[in-house]
């Protein structure tokens, strides 16, 4: 009898257990944790702005949301150990530049492919981003073809631009606005005489150690030939070009993907950089790698340059001209293009660790199509970090947005997000429109895998570092040093790899 | 004759020499020093015209004001460090101290195993990503204060250091008398061993003090929420890392990089930080420097 009892109350017990964690996880909203690249945001406020965001999350998908908010320098070392510890966490931030690169951690299996989810979990999301970039976000990841992470809609496109220091090309007595309009030629008597004047003119204020050409050496290079990187070849140090149509991208030149450094189109571009660099245009601090990037930014920042290069963002123009107080002049030196590079920029994948990657999918669906979720986790709160006007603009509260500073084009979809006063009412129509006009490269959203030719890549890639930047920032003479770089490139494998990449492109273009 | 004639005296022109080179070495140490004090004393404008100078256009305790008053962080993080510091130093050395005793005595029947055990971990170690899963995974060190000391408690090479200076310096009869006279375990270490140890004990505590004041490492991979936590020196290489960062991938990130990199601290502000966090150290070292220098001397005395 005894027996019998005890059995029965076990049972009842047992019951009574089950039932009660039924309920609990019936209740419980789920937990999704996140982990965003580059923020600013301290844990005070972090926990202010997520209180009152999880109530309404909760509300619509019921999940609440736990931001693990990286930093530009930690993201990298972090986030790969935490993925390969196997981290409960839920979504990551990816791209095809991060250390956790979008098409490789595909490969080897760490994001959830999302083609099924996507109509069920995610159709709002499916319908707001564009065809082309779902194209960008299409990758051969481990599960066969298709799309492993959410694609960011920010700025999709690539533009490279002359950065043209307006007040100072004023003072040469210079008509700004004419020689804007028609643009810059890089080999022209007249791009060469604008320097010399510059430098003159320093001189005669007593400044001696003006360098007019403040440029970024790998961007001056893809700027003057018209060339575009090749996604996924970040190993070799980004090798291999692909020339495209200056006014039309998509115009097909019957292009093939090249090995930058063996077309006399560079050679002449070497040349030209290298008599530049000889007349005292270039600073040696440029054409430094340890020093270039800090150089050319503290010389940006100060208005110390006459021409620059810039990778374009719409209306960066204006910032720049406030930060540095001078008129910044962008002069395209090309249309905008589209390609995997730019369509895969800032991307938020699932994890395949994620208990719930279709609550994580509900979750990214509603941060990319409502205004409320976007705005709340990249702004914060109304009164908090910022205050509405009338006309539907932001003005900051800058002593709490210094707290609360995610990097704004990390999320997601940034064009439901209400502009600020400084950018202007039409602000994203303007910056959709732009990028909307962007054409695609005819090679569309070619990914090159690397993995079958990853030796050569790597021997390339130590060659790479030993000529590439000098030449590019003429430093070297490339009468004297260019046929030995290619002698060395071609030992190292160049051919196979040139070779494995256009196989590859033709295949993808079936 | 020559009076007070010193037992190890060199001639003149030979010590002459030594000054020279060992004073050449000296100011080879202390001018990177004293060059980021000058840099954090300089004004941004002096730094944009000239670059870095020992010599700047313009001085400036702005950036001092800046860093005291807006950055609350900085003294949360200076308490973090020291707390840090001290809690870790004390227990690290005592786990040392305990562990190599253990290994000097003769009559421990496990020496040879439990000396190999520490030893192995200098030649083979777990590898990052399975160290991390054991510490966040099982031992639950994330987002605490924890995950920034245990980490670093107990050093293989800490415990030959301490075992050999218990070899050199605590004769076993010693420990033997004071079996003898009725001494447990327990007060023989404290009371009798350990004193003769204090110069061994204050070279290991002053290396596990460097150990912890200078590590950022482990609040990279274990403080990534709770952020408060974070020592000082996590604080600046966040910084700087932020920086670095940005400039490397300029490139790939295009204006972005250049928005985001207006906002991060300025050049002097890096170097303020910089002060800030040697100055604590810096004053630690005289006084565990008293214990080292006997440490070293004790050996060659005794012959």
């Amino acid at each position: 009898m005894k027996k019998i009892v005890s059995l029965l109350l076990a049972l009842v017990m047992f019951a009574g257990v089950f039932a009660f964690t039924n309920t609990a996880s019936a209740e419980e909203p789920v937990t999704l944790k996140i982990w965003f690249h580059g923020s600013n945001v301290s844990p005070e406020a972090s926990k202010k702005v997520l209180d009152e965001l999880n109530v309404y999350l909760n509300e619509k998908i019921g999940a609440k949301l736990d931001v693990i908010w990286g930093t530009w320098g930690d993201f990298d070392t972090a986030v790969v150990t935490a993925l390969a510890g196997g981290d409960n966490v839920d979504m990551y931030f990816t791209c095809n530049w991060s250390a956790d690169e979008y098409n490789k951690y595909a490969r080897d299996g760490y994001w959830v492919k999302l083609d099924d989810l996507l109509p069920q979990y995610g159709a709002d999301l499916l319908a707001t981003i564009p065809e082309g970039i779902w194209e960008c976000a299409k990758t051969n990841g481990y599960d066969g073809m298709g799309i492993y992470a959410v694609p960011a809609l920010k700025d999709t496109a690539t533009q490279n631009c002359w950065d043209v220091n307006g007040t100072l090309l004023a003072e040469l007595g210079y008509d700004v606005d004419a020689i804007c309009a028609k643009g810059l030629d890089y080999y022209s008597p007249e791009f060469e005489e604008m320097l010399q004047k510059a430098k003159d003119l320093k001189a005669s204020q007593g400044v001696n150690d003006f360098y007019p050409l403040c440029v970024e050496p790998m961007v001056l290079e893809r700027l003057v030939n018209v060339t575009s990187i090749v996604t996924g070849d970040l190993g070799s140090g980004n090798v291999l070009s692909y020339y495209y149509d200056k006014e039309h991208p998509a115009k097909d030149i019957g292009s093939k993907i090249v090995n930058k450094f063996s077309t006399p189109e560079f050679e002449k571009y070497a040349a030209r950089t290298y008599e530049l660099a000889q007349k005292g245009f270039i600073s040696p601090s440029i054409q430094n790698v340890a020093t270039s990037n800090d150089y050319r930014t503290a010389c940006q920042n100060s208005g110390e340059y006459l021409i620059s290069t810039q990778s374009y963002a719409y209306g960066c123009e204006i910032d720049f001209s406030k930060a540095r107080g001078i008129d910044v002049r962008m002069v395209p030196a090309s249309a905008p293009y589209m390609d995997s590079t730019s369509g895969q920029g800032a991307m938020m994948a699932i994890s395949t660790v994620s208990k719930n990657p279709e609550k994580a999918l509900q979750f990214l669906n509603l941060l990319n199509t409502d205004p409320y979720v976007m705005t709340t986790l990249n702004y914060g709160l109304e009164g908090f970090t910022f205050n509405k006007n009338a006309d539907g603009t932001i003005t900051w509260i800058e002593e709490n947005r210094a707290t609360y500073s995610p990097w704004r084009n990390g999320m997601g979809n940034v064009r439901i997000l209400p502009p600020t006063a400084d950018e202007g009412v039409n602000y994203w129509k303007d910056f959709a429109e732009y990028y909307n006009s962007a054409e695609a490269l005819p090679y569309g959203s070619f990914i090159f895998d690397s993995s079958e030719v990853e030796t050569e890549g790597a021997a390339i890639a130590n060659v790479f570092a030993e000529y590439a930047f000098g030449l590019c920032s003429g430093a070297t003479d490339p009468a004297a040093v260019l046929a030995e770089f290619l002698q060395k490139l071609e030992a190292a494998g160049i051919n196979e790899f040139v070779a494995a990449a256009n196989e590859q492109l033709a295949k993808y273009a079936g | 004759m020559r009076k007070n004639h010193r037992l190890n005296q060199i001639s003149v022109g030979t010590e002459t020499i030594f000054h020279v080179i060992v004073g050449l070495f000296s100011i080879c140490c202390i001018i990177p020093f004293i060059f980021v004090i000058v840099i954090s004393f300089t004004a941004e404008s002096s730094i944009r015209e000239i670059g870095y100078s020992f010599i700047p256009r313009a001085w400036s305790t702005g950036t001092y004001t800046y860093a005291i008053q807006r950055l609350p962080q900085i003294w949360r993080s200076y308490f973090n460090s020291i707390l840090i510091t001290v809690i870790g130093t004390a227990l690290s050395t005592l786990m040392c101290a305990l562990y190599s005793y253990a290994l000097f005595r003769p009559d421990f029947k496990y020496r040879g195993f439990f000396t190999f055990f520490s030893f192995f971990t200098m030649i083979f170690g777990g590898g990052l990503v399975p160290t991390y899963v054991i510490c966040t995974q099982v031992l639950g060190l994330r987002e605490n204060y924890a995950a920034l000391i245990v980490p670093l408690l107990v050093s293989p090479f800490n415990i030959i250091i301490m075992r050999t200076f218990f070899k050199s310096s605590v004769p076993l009869e010693l420990i033997e008398a004071a079996t003898i006279d009725g001494s447990g375990e327990y007060s023989t270490f404290f009371m009798v061993v350990l004193p003769i140890a204090k110069p061994g004990l204050a070279t290991i505590a002053l290396l596990n003090a460097l150990a912890y004041w200078n590590d950022w490492y482990l609040s990279l991979l274990y403080i990534k929420q709770n952020k408060v936590l974070q020592p000082l020196q996590a604080l600046l290489m966040e910084l700087q890392n932020n920086v670095e960062y940005l400039n490397r991938m300029s490139a790939a990130l295009g204006s972005s990089a250049i928005q985001e990199a207006m906002r991060a601290p300025t050049q002097t502000l890096r170097m303020v930080l910089v002060v800030l966090i040697v100055i604590p150290i810096a004053c630690a070292y005289p006084f565990f420097q008293r214990y080292i220098v006997s440490g070293l001397t004790i050996g060659s005395v005794k012959g």
